[in-house]
């Protein structure tokens, strides 16, 4: 006789079955069929892999991967301490100061570029100011480093918090008997902070990267486009390009690269030890 | 036992005999299969007639505005109207594809497509030419005169009218007056984009589909011909000069008349009325959208576009698609669709008195009314390219590779 649990959990499975794993397998069913058709229904071919291949996607996928490692790697040094004010020092401003972070994401993403735009374009809040002041400078968007500053900007939210909640779970009496014991600051945090709070580094960082790896905004609006990362070119093909196939098996292999690197790094990180929970 | 309470034919020994046809059995028998015979037949009517009163159009920015559902929705009342935009042609054919037939009644999209793609592939059913072609015999010329009759992009293979069609404009590229004359943008044509001067001081408005004819104009290639290997060699070339010389790409055209405006760029590849229109009826007038004297397209080295509005080939299309077509005929409705949120277009109603006097001055100039015959007539019209698909790809590919 199934168990209760078995049972009651039928309607998720179900909607999980419906609404993620089959969207999920059709992308990468259509990946394989026949460029520049709509029809599911049709002889599999590599083509599409083939030709992903021949091209230079690899470094768009590249462009992608290398942006969503540098913000995890920015996000975590700039959120580390202001996620451990916010959880040890701060008291009741820490409640205003999660709100008023929050409320940026009620804001549409694009929104929030345009508004980073407006700054840093020709003359524009920060080229205006300073020509007051004589100083001429040109434009500051259009590269690289200013997509990373509109990628930690936007995904902020997605490390900080979870850092918080991690250094929340650090009891204040381990750290207290440390320097009781003798420990220097930099001791508490290395031995004691750092690995105490990483369930929720881990959990920072997975989610940041997930984000950042399909990001395409900040690219186009920021960026202008001095690199094109893969989610632009998945999008292109979705669209201009008109080759779903194409567009599909890009996705796949960003998927795959993906959870590939999510749980090679997982697999390193003992995340049942970090937990607190016992190995068998 | 049980069974001695249940009625005697619902017994088992009953059930495995021949049942006796009662007049009630009958009747109760008969009355099951009338409905669901009439179901079916009554859900499609149900069905049908819960879209009479219900309109959804697929459209490029402007026929989704209040400015011209508003008035539709107060000629129609009652009438659920849902329109929705998308910035480029082949999303919106796509959903047709991908079985939206059965949502939307009317779509939206630039000439070549309906004629080589939504009608052949079934996605769009004709309209009733008694009814339309007194509209289209008032339009500008470029859309019915008397020696073509109706523009052949609006017409099927024999002779079915696709669609109506009402806003245009000369598609090519958008420069900065103040930095680049007009004369020399006109004379110089798309090979001003490769000239060493202008690296680093343009922008590439990404209308991927639009950019690809462009940029076989810019390497003095037809892109409406079949292309020889050294031809797609050209372009190949041009295609990363192209990228490697730009400031910016981005598809968002405010974005780039603001680069325009504020000095980050000179000029930008591609661009017309439709893009150069907000800036100018902001009153940066030195936005002008440029169309060259000359080029390889027999001569002509510019582009034009016009929107075709279609019957959707929806099985149960609602009987307010064609009224609305007929609605957005009329002066006012004309000027709003000329005028709506977002950009700025001439409409082929304008030939017609009553259209053209709602029109100010300034409106005039910002769809720069004055050079539009000029600029039409060098223009070419806006088709798909018999290499399209390996010309994108050589594009896409020079645009992935330009920080290389």
């Amino acid at each position: 006789m199934p168990k209760t649990g078995f049972l009651f959990s039928i309607p998720y499975l179900f909607l999980t079955a419906c609404f993620f794993v089959i969207p999920l397998l059709l992308v990468i069913w259509f990946g394989f069929m026949p460029p520049k058709t709509f029809s599911l229904w049709q002889l599999p071919t590599f083509t599409n892999y083939s030709f992903i291949f021949s091209q230079a996607y690899i470094k768009s996928l590249g462009w992608s991967f290398l942006l969503a490692i540098c913000t995890v790697i920015l996000l975590l040094l700039i959120c580390y301490p202001l996620a451990f004010a916010m959880a040890k020092v701060f008291k009741s401003s820490a409640t205003f100061l999660t709100y008023a972070i929050a409320a940026s994401l009620f804001i549409p993403e694009n929104i929030r570029l345009f508004g980073w735009v407006i700054g840093l374009m020709k003359n524009g809040i920060i080229g205006g100011t300073l020509k007051l002041f004589g100083f001429q400078t040109d434009s500051l968007l259009y590269n690289i480093p200013v997509i990373l500053l509109g990628m930690c900007y936007v995904y902020l939210p997605f490390m900080l918090f979870p850092l918080v909640l991690g250094i929340k779970m650090i009891p204040d009496q381990v750290r207290e008997a440390a320097f009781d014991l003798g420990a220097s600051p930099w001791q508490v945090f290395s031995k004691i902070d750092l690995p105490l709070s990483m369930p929720g580094i881990t959990i920072g960082s997975v989610l940041v990267f997930v984000l950042s790896i399909g990001a395409i905004a900040e690219a186009k609006i920021l960026g202008g486009q001095a690199i094109v990362v893969i989610a632009a070119d998945i999008e292109t093909e979705f669209t201009y390009g008109q080759n779903w196939p194409l567009g599909s098996a890009l996705s796949t292999l960003l998927l795959l690269a993906t959870l590939s690197l999510v749980f090679f790094v997982l697999a390193k990180i003992n995340l049942a030890k970090i937990l607190g929970k016992s190995e068998h | 036992m049980a069974f001695a309470y249940l009625p005697q034919e619902n017994s088992i020994v009953m059930r495995n005999k021949t049942p006796k046809i009662s007049r009630r059995n009958f009747l109760k028998t008969a009355a099951l299969a009338s409905a669901a015979i009439a179901a079916p037949t009554f859900l499609h009517r149900a069905w049908a007639s819960s879209r009479e009163k219900e309109l959804n159009i697929l459209c490029w920015e402007g026929y989704n505005t209040e400015n011209v559902l508003g008035p539709f929705r107060k000629a129609f009342k009652g009438a659920t109207v849902r329109a929705e935009s998308a910035t480029d042609d082949p999303t919106m054919i796509n959903k047709l594809r991908a079985g939206e037939t059965r949502v939307w009644d009317l779509i939206n999209v630039n000439q070549c497509w309906a004629r080589d793609q939504m009608f052949p592939e079934g996605l769009i059913k004709p309209l009733n030419k008694e009814k339309f072609m007194p509209y289209i015999q008032k339009m500008m010329h470029w859309f019915y005169n008397d020696k073509m009759g109706v523009n052949p992009f609006a017409l099927g293979p024999n002779g079915e009218l696709l669609g109506m069609m009402q806003r245009f404009g000369p598609f090519s590229f958008v420069v900065n007056t103040k930095k680049i004359s007009r004369q020399t943008a006109e004379d110089q044509g798309f090979p001003m984009f490769l000239d060493p001067s202008l690296k680093n001081r343009y922008g590439i408005l990404a209308y991927d589909n639009w950019n690809v004819m462009h940029l076989c104009i810019t390497a003095g290639i037809n892109p409406f011909t079949k292309l020889t290997e050294e031809q797609f060699a050209t372009y190949s070339d041009v295609c990363k000069r192209i990228f490697a010389g730009a400031k910016l790409i981005t598809a968002d055209l405010v974005q780039m008349n603001q680069a325009l405006v504020n000095g980050e760029i000179d000029c930008y590849f591609t661009g017309g009325t439709y893009t150069a229109s907000p800036a100018r009826f902001e009153g940066f007038k030195e936005v002008l959208g440029i169309s060259p004297k000359s080029g390889p397209i027999n001569g002509k080295g510019a582009m034009q576009w016009f929107e075709i509005t279609s019957l959707v080939n929806n099985p149960n299309l609602s009987p307010l698609a064609e009224e609305f077509l007929l609605f957005v005929q009329k002066p006012e409705i004309c000027k709003a669709v000329a005028f709506a949120e977002g950009t700025y277009n001439p409409v082929s109603q304008m030939s017609n008195p009553e259209v053209f006097k709602l029109f100010s001055k300034d409106e005039l100039d910002a769809i720069q009314w004055d050079t539009l015959e000029e600029e039409m007539n060098r223009s070419v019209d806006y088709q798909i390219c018999p290499d399209n698909d390996r010309l994108t790809a050589i594009y896409n590919e020079a645009k992935r590779t330009r920080s290389s």
